[in-house]
């Protein structure tokens, strides 16, 4: 299946910003995280086709997933 | 500070701290061991002083009954990691309520002047009544113990915040300095003045790299005082980090809650900036008066275009391995570093720049270099004048004051000019003044008199409860954007119970990087009072006096005239729904109706008698 992830801040350094590639079905987000060997402490959040996601959520055929940095503070 | 037990949350008046009274009228001064009433009064800082402000019924923050309180937390100057804090309290000039009685505020910052201060021997320091003379404040170690003097400052006078800081240097090569500059000197006409506070950067390469107390106007009452600056004179007395404290340093570098801060080389996200490219993702990013548009236009300051064209460097505060200032300097046609700017933290960036319409990064610094150096709260001065900003996109036919527009700099500017000097009011005196004159209250962002910081009310209605301005006092600022929560019950217990515990930093002199997401009821902070003080405190000992200091807060602003509505996000945000922002929304009349009930449900009893 493909799936679209986009990275987002400083995820995007030395890796991309939005990249498709296929993955096999029943492709759980963690795995795709994990191959991508950002820091477990570093992530904030995970959006999948836009909404809040888990780590271990299934990804489907054309689904778009987003990473992000931590959010706090100013 | 005293210790007589090594139980101070059974025996507290067996902690006594060391204070001293300025009469600023006499030059009377009174040094007394003052025995703490409780746990909040142990872990200092603003647990302290709002107990103090509490016995004083304050009409008018210009006056001479309102006292300015310079106090410390229990680990400021200790070897554990941050812990560099200063707190000033005060009744504050900018923050109030619509019956027109001023709010007890505090307010915070690092550098190093928090650590000297400590190393004098002094805990806290209370000015009362006003001097008839400007001056400044020596407070200096000696055999005898600390000692204060007041000395003439009218050299001082005019000069920026970093102006005042670089000529007391001269004079005291190996003290620190809180320094306000002219807006808090034209406090009449500026309420949000901030006090700068030095740094070891600063002073050794001259740049103007202060901290800022900002929030609540407490440099502006520092000026009614007529209290140019403070000087802390000592030797430097870090002790030995022990092993345990070690430990806690290691995980504040190393844990979750900094990750973020640290500097991309090392892996983080790059300090506070990095919130730019997160809300942009939901488009999220205040623009233009806290109306984003659901396009690019923020990105025009993600870091990974202002580096094309500056130099950015990651600093950090004295012996803080976190790293998360990002420094902006000008970069020479051959790379190399140029002029010192400004440093980009989130909130001055999108406040003096993509809320107000400026997307030149060189321009959005030059304003937040005015604004340290004229020493104003950024949150404060930005929200106000893209109120204005707004207000004359409005009414293009009749606009007001200089007719600035949203992105014109040089207008922006010399608002910011004639703010800091004290010739503009309107913007001096804040956003829900500006907005009563102009009877267009409900695209004033503020809450309760203190104007937002650059997170969108959409996304944080726990705003209406934050006790001294949100963010900094009610951490649910990421409640929806990060966890995903759009549920009541998720808000309810976020306010009510987890996310008011960010102001416990606030208490005991660390800053809120040091384990942002968990507050100070932690095994690690345990640990720290434990190798430094040999106080035995258990994590549900401090959850609860934390808890005790946020809820004496609340308390403090009904008791000083706040009505239950006004607790509440601005109108424009219900009335008028922000499609581009891409949450759930959960700003929505019914959902604010429903949450308040429930808050003040389980606030109000335990409000009952917390001021006595």
């Amino acid at each position: 299946m493909q799936v679209k992830v986009k990275l987002i801040g400083a995820f995007r350094t030395d890796r991309f910003k939005e990249n498709i590639a296929e993955y096999p079905d029943g492709t759980r987000v963690e795995e795709i995280f994990s191959q991508l060997q950002i820091p477990k402490r570093a992530l904030g959040t995970v959006l999948l086709n836009g909404l809040h996601a888990r780590l271990d959520d299934v990804l489907n055929e054309g689904d778009t997933l987003t990473l992000l940095p931590i959010l706090g503070g100013g | 500070m005293k210790s007589l037990t090594t139980d101070p949350a059974a025996n507290p008046a067996a902690i006594l701290y060391h204070r001293c009274t300025v009469d600023l009228k006499t030059g009377e001064l009174r040094y007394t061991d003052v025995p703490c009433r409780n746990l909040e009064d142990v872990l200092g800082g603003f647990g302290r002083s709002f107990q103090d402000l509490a016995m004083r019924q304050i009409d008018n923050a210009y006056c001479d009954e309102n006292p300015l309180i310079v106090n410390t937390g229990l680990l400021t100057g200790s070897t554990a990691m941050t812990a560099l804090r200063t707190y000033f309290s005060g009744y504050s000039p900018i923050k109030g309520s619509k019956a027109g009685r001023p709010a007890a505020m505090w307010s915070t910052g690092s550098g190093k002047f928090g650590a000297k201060f400590k190393w004098t021997g002094l805990d806290e320091l209370i000015f009362e009544n006003r001097s008839e003379q400007p001056v400044y404040v020596l407070i200096k170690e000696t055999v005898a113990g600390p000692q204060v003097e007041l000395k003439p400052a009218e050299h001082l006078l005019g000069l920026s915040t970093h102006a005042k800081i670089m000529a007391l240097q001269q004079e005291y090569p190996n003290a620190h300095f809180a320094a306000i500059g002219p807006a808090g000197e034209n406090w009449q006409q500026n309420y949000m003045g901030a006090v700068a506070l030095s740094t070891e950067n600063q002073l050794k390469s001259k740049q103007d790299k202060c901290r800022f107390a900002g929030r609540g106007g407490m440099g502006s009452l520092m000026g009614y005082k007529n209290i140019l600056a403070l000087v802390a004179q000592s030797r430097d007395k870090l002790g030995k980090v022990s092993e345990a404290v070690k430990k806690v340093n290691l995980n504040v570098i190393k844990g979750g809650g900094s990750a973020r801060l640290q500097p991309i080389s090392r892996g983080g996200g790059g300090g506070t900036w990095a919130a730019y490219d997160v809300l942009q993702a939901f488009h999220a990013v205040p623009v233009n008066n806290f109306r984003p548009q659901g396009n690019a236009i923020p990105e025009k300051l993600f870091r990974e275009n202002v580096e094309k064209e500056y130099d950015i460097k990651s600093e950090a505060c004295y012996r803080c391995g976190i790293t998360c200032h990002n420094n902006i300097s000008e970069k020479g046609a051959d790379g190399s570093k140029g002029e010192f700017l400004a440093k980009f933290d989130y909130e001055p960036l999108n406040l003096l720049g993509t809320n107000l319409g400026i997307h030149a990064a060189g321009e959005a610094a030059r304003l937040i270099q005015l604004a340290d150096n004229y020493g104003m709260d950024s949150i404060s001065l930005g929200v106000t004048i893209s109120y204005l900003l707004a207000y004359n996109e409005r009414h293009p036919e009749k606009p007001i004051l200089n007719g600035a527009t949203f992105g014109d700099y040089e207008k922006i500017r010399e608002l910011v000019i004639k703010a800091g000097e004290g010739e503009l009011p309107e913007i001096g005196r804040g956003s829900m003044r500006l907005s009563q004159a102009t009877g267009e209250t409900g695209y004033a962002y503020h809450v309760k008199g203190l104007e937002l910081p650059a997170y969108q009310p959409e996304t944080n209605p726990g705003y209406a409860w934050a006790i001294a301005g949100g963010h900094m006092s009610m951490a649910t600022y990421g409640l929806l954007t990060r966890e995903g929560k759009s549920d009541l019950d998720s808000w309810v217990k976020g306010i009510t119970q987890n996310k008011l515990h960010m102001v416990g930093f606030d208490m005991i002199g660390l800053c809120k990087f040091f384990d942002i997401a968990n507050g100070i009821g932690t095994q690690m902070v345990v640990d720290c009072l434990k190798s430094e003080f040999n106080l035995e405190v258990s994590t549900d000992d401090i959850r609860a006096a934390v808890r005790r200091a946020f809820l004496r807060g609340l308390a403090l602003e009904l008791r000083q005239g706040y009505t239950k509505a006004e607790f509440c996000l601005p109108a424009e945000v219900s009335e008028d729904p922000n499609s581009h922002i891409n949450l759930p929304n959960i700003t929505s009349s019914e959902f604010i109706a429903q949450l308040e009930k429930r808050v003040w449900e389980i606030f109000e009893p335990e409000l009952e008698g917390i001021l006595d």
